[in-house]
């Protein structure tokens, strides 16, 4: 009879904790905006109604996009590249790859502090050349949240892909270039199309990481520039306006759903047609 | 020359070990050529600088007159069938069939009729709008085969096939290869470890060895004559004694028993194994001192449906023997050995 | 093979992408000027030696360690039982489970922060520090179901079962046939849990208060109002620490587990 309580209590220890401080405090930040005394949307009303709101909400949804393509079209080549290296290489560039994901996104944003600012590397070194006559703005704008992001996601990308081209055979590409196909041929019509799913997991990881990350905003973007994350923390710690980021909150939540299950939905209208073959 | 011509053919990894070393190989227009060998003798990777998979170090590829040993995969024309089938997942069956024959840039109508009429002759016509993963291992085989031959190769190149299916597939898929080999009459090269497989259909195989060819016969003659010791092991030969030349064609043995062969032999060697299987090893009655035989222990019987197999220790090793006469000898019984000269061998 | 050789030109300037901000870091962390310069004028170690003395890193660097260790530890003693029960028990309702306990995931970092602050830290009065340890264990808890669970997966269940036909109890079985044979798993999902609860910064920014800024947070509000190559030696002592971490990963499990 004990057997099978087993599993149950196992598990209950978890199911508390998480239930107690994950999903009470979401409740609490979050049912305050749809509950004042009566349910009502106004909140969220009042919330998309602000064009300051929208903008910041579009310019979140658009760098998460162009961050996902570029990683994609930087992300591919190389992990492409690693998984058909030989077996040291492919070690030795998976630890290079991997060493920034490991490392503190605060230092990997402050470097770009170091080459995007006035007096940043990139700067003098257009100064120097004589391409400019002042120096440009660089940090503190979009462009800047753009690329510290993408140098944040690039690994992310490419240590996913890596992992789903290996299982890419590669007798299948051997087997298109009998047939005819030369080298790059067999990468658009074989390996392109096997690697999709792959591109859409590690999609999924880059735009949501970027749609909903705090550090690379904060110190890239400034006030003049914030991102859904960095807009709660404002209204949160700074304003003090719990409501509004209860109500950021949820569409951030809501957001990263969507988006999830965006991608997943497509990767499964694909995998109809390819999927994992062993014969 | 021949249609297909491998010259002194030298492959090796990270300069250490030859994969492959001075191989050299004749093949015949419309042959049925075998590469047989255990794991790691070198037999794939033959059929991978054939294919062009593989450049080769040293030496010379010919197909028809043709020296190819520059010239890349893609430019070869030559089918090959993959051991894992390496069917596109992404493709239907039509598809998958259909894209050699897209590579050439061939119109669509002449694409669809030689797809379909493929498909015909393989018997995959109502799957042609499947996809891979929704067919059997044997009907996969087939599209890999299917794939191959629609393009119309000057060469097919099959890198163990049939090793994914069961064996009653394995027998009926092997002869349907040969029927459509015949039929085509399209020069074929086999990579495979089963001796029976290969035995069963090609008109010539290569037994290989550490990256050599060690004989290249007809099956017939390999299975009668192996002209090496891994051969004769290979293909199934148990007894194996140790001979000195004695005269012209006799040799004695290690206890002085006098030993001649009549079987074809080509070694001029002063020390040489006879080797015998155990089928040609007759159990006779009381020596009379011949030459040609041997005395000995029966240790273990066991039975095989239509003979008896005994394991014999003899003053020349334990040696394998099957009679048929039914007639049982007990464990320690003394019993004497003829050995055939006929089927002696000599390697 | 030959197209690996045009790959090159986009993965070398990849490789060069990713390490050559680093680079720079590394080189200005050693200038003697008191602001960021690259090249650098001069060479000291002296901002070295000035991070233990300002900005309270020293400090926030034991409580980060303390917070990764024990968030980590909790998120193991939670996990790895209900990752056993989920994979060998097949009880209604257990795939709804598992995502449950992976949704951390999805929530954002930043909403996950706010939401503790809110609710432990206003609401509930409950002290910040164990707070900060409760927001750590939450987001630690997924890598110990995903990554154990994997490798429970994994395990045949032939194992367990010879060993209790053996006489073996099933506890005896947890402790001397999985636990041994999933030994790897927990290690690797506790390097990862541990580095990710170290770096991590949302959670933190919000779990914040007088004498309890976890290292990230520190660096970050440092930032701010410095800019000077303290931070730069900082994130090159950081970045040591990586590496050291991940010499550990591959001398015990092989970088290969946790890619």
């Amino acid at each position: 009879m004990l057997n099978r309580k087993i599993p149950y209590i196992f598990v209950t220890p978890g199911l508390i904790l998480l239930v107690v401080f994950l999903i009470l405090p979401l409740v609490s930040i979050i049912w305050p905006t749809f509950y004042d005394g009566a349910f009502t949307f106004s909140n969220y009303a009042a919330f998309f109604d602000s064009s300051f709101n929208i903008n910041i909400m579009w310019r979140t949804v658009k760098i998460s996009l162009i961050v996902t393509l570029w990683t994609i079209v930087l992300g591919l080549p190389t992990a492409y590249y690693i998984a058909k290296a030989n077996r040291k290489w492919r070690s030795l560039l998976m630890g290079l790859v991997l060493f920034p994901l490991l490392t503190n996104s605060v230092v990997r944003s402050f470097a770009w502090i170091n080459l995007l600012g006035t007096n940043g590397v990139v700067n003098r070194i257009l100064l120097a050349v004589g391409f400019i006559d002042e120096p440009i703005k660089m940090l503190y704008t979009e462009f800047a949240i753009t690329i510290g992001s993408v140098y944040l996601f690039l690994p992310l990308m490419i240590t996913t892909l890596v992992g789903i081209l290996e299982n890419i055979d590669e007798e299948m590409i051997e087997a298109a270039e009998t047939l005819g196909a030369n080298p790059w041929l067999a990468f658009i019509k074989v390996v392109l199309p096997l690697s999709i799913p792959g591109v859409l997991v590690g999609s999924t990881l880059v735009f949501t990481g970027t749609l909903t990350a705090y550090t690379t905003p904060q110190l890239l973007g400034g006030n003049q520039n914030m991102m859904m994350s960095t807009f709660l923390y404002q209204n949160a710690m700074t304003l003090g306006n719990w409501q509004q980021s209860g109500v950021i909150a949820l569409i951030m939540i809501a957001t990263t759903i969507i988006v999830m299950n965006l991608f997943n939905g497509i990767a499964r209208v694909l995998d109809r047609r390819g999927g994992d073959l062993n014969a | 020359m021949a249609f297909v011509d491998l010259k002194d053919i030298r492959v090796s990894y990270d300069t250490k070990q030859d994969v492959l070393k001075d191989l050299n190989l004749s093949i015949n227009k419309g042959e049925l050529v075998s590469l047989l060998g255990p794991s790691g003798c070198g037999k794939t990777t033959t059929l991978r600088v054939i294919a062009g998979l593989i450049e080769p170090n040293d030496g010379e590829f010919n197909v028809d007159e043709e020296n190819l040993t520059k010239v890349p995969v893609h430019k070869r024309n030559f089918g090959m069938v993959f051991q894992s089938y390496a069917l596109f997942p992404h493709l239907t069956i039509f598809e998958n069939v259909a894209f050699g024959l897209k590579m050439r840039k061939e119109n669509k109508t002449i694409i669809k009729n030689k797809v379909m009429q493929m498909l015909e002759v393989t018997g995959l016509a109502e799957f042609s709008n499947r996809y891979p993963k929704q067919l059997s291992g044997g009907q996969r085989q087939r599209v890999a085969l299917a794939r191959a031959l629609v393009i119309e190769p000057k060469l097919l190149l099959l890198d163990e096939p049939l090793s994914n299916l069961d064996a009653k597939l394995r027998i009926s898929m092997r002869m349907e290869i040969k029927r459509i080999q015949r039929s085509l009459g399209i020069t074929t090269v086999f990579v495979t470890h089963d001796q029976e497989e290969c035995f069963s259909i090609s008109d010539k195989v290569a037994v290989m060895n550490n990256g050599v060819i060690e004989q290249f016969d007809s099956p017939e003659e390999i299975y009668a004559f192996p002209k090496t010791e891994f051969v004769a092991r290979f293909i199934g030969f148990e007894n194996f004694i140790t001979l000195n030349k004695l005269g012209e064609e006799s040799y004695l043995a290690e206890d002085g028993s006098k030993f001649y062969s009549t079987a074809k032999t080509i070694s001029n060697a002063d020390k040489v194994k006879g080797t015998i299987r155990p089928d040609d090893i007759q159990i006779i009655e009381n020596s009379e001192n011949l030459d040609n035989t041997l005395s000995g222990e029966a240790l273990v019987r066991t039975f095989l449906g239509k003979s008896y197999q005994y394991e014999v220790k003899t003053a020349l090793g334990h040696l394998l023997v099957n009679d048929e006469s039914l007639r049982t000898y007990q464990t320690g019984e003394q019993v004497t050995l003829y050995l055939n000269p006929a089927k002696l061998i000599l390697v | 093979m030959r197209k690996n050789n045009s790959l090159k030109l986009i993965v070398i300037p990849v490789f060069i992408f990713l390490f050559l901000p680093l680079f720079i870091i590394i080189v200005t962390s050693f200038g003697e000027k008191p602001t960021i310069q690259f090249p650098i004028e001069g060479f000291t170690l002296d901002w070295y030696a000035n991070v233990f003395r300002v900005g309270g890193f020293l400090d926030s660097f034991w409580l980060s360690l303390r917070i990764a260790i024990l968030a980590t530890l909790l998120a193991l003693l939670v996990g790895i039982p209900a990752a056993y029960a989920i994979s060998r028990y097949k009880f209604p309702g257990r795939q709804v489970l598992k995502q449950f306990f992976l949704s951390p995931t999805i929530i954002p970092g930043v909403v996950v922060g706010f939401s503790l602050f809110q609710f432990i830290v206003i609401t509930m009065q409950i002290p910040l520090f164990t707070g900060l340890l409760l927001g750590h264990f939450i987001i630690s808890l997924p890598y110990i179901i995903r990554v154990v669970g994997s490798s429970l997966e994994q395990l045949d269940v032939s194992l367990e079962e010879a060993s209790w036909t053996l006489g073996c109890t099933k506890q005896e079985t947890f402790f001397k046939v999985v636990l041994p044979n999933i030994s790897s798993g927990i290690y690797a999902s506790f390097m990862l849990a541990f580095i990710n609860s170290f770096n991590n910064i949302p959670v933190s920014q919000f779990l914040t208060g007088p004498g309890l800024t976890a290292l990230p947070t520190t660096l970050m509000s440092y930032i701010e109002y410095n800019y000077n190559p303290t931070v730069s030696a900082l994130s090159v002592m950081l970045m040591l620490l990586t590496i050291g971490l991940m010499v550990l990963i591959e001398k015990t499990l092989g970088l290969a587990s946790i890619s």
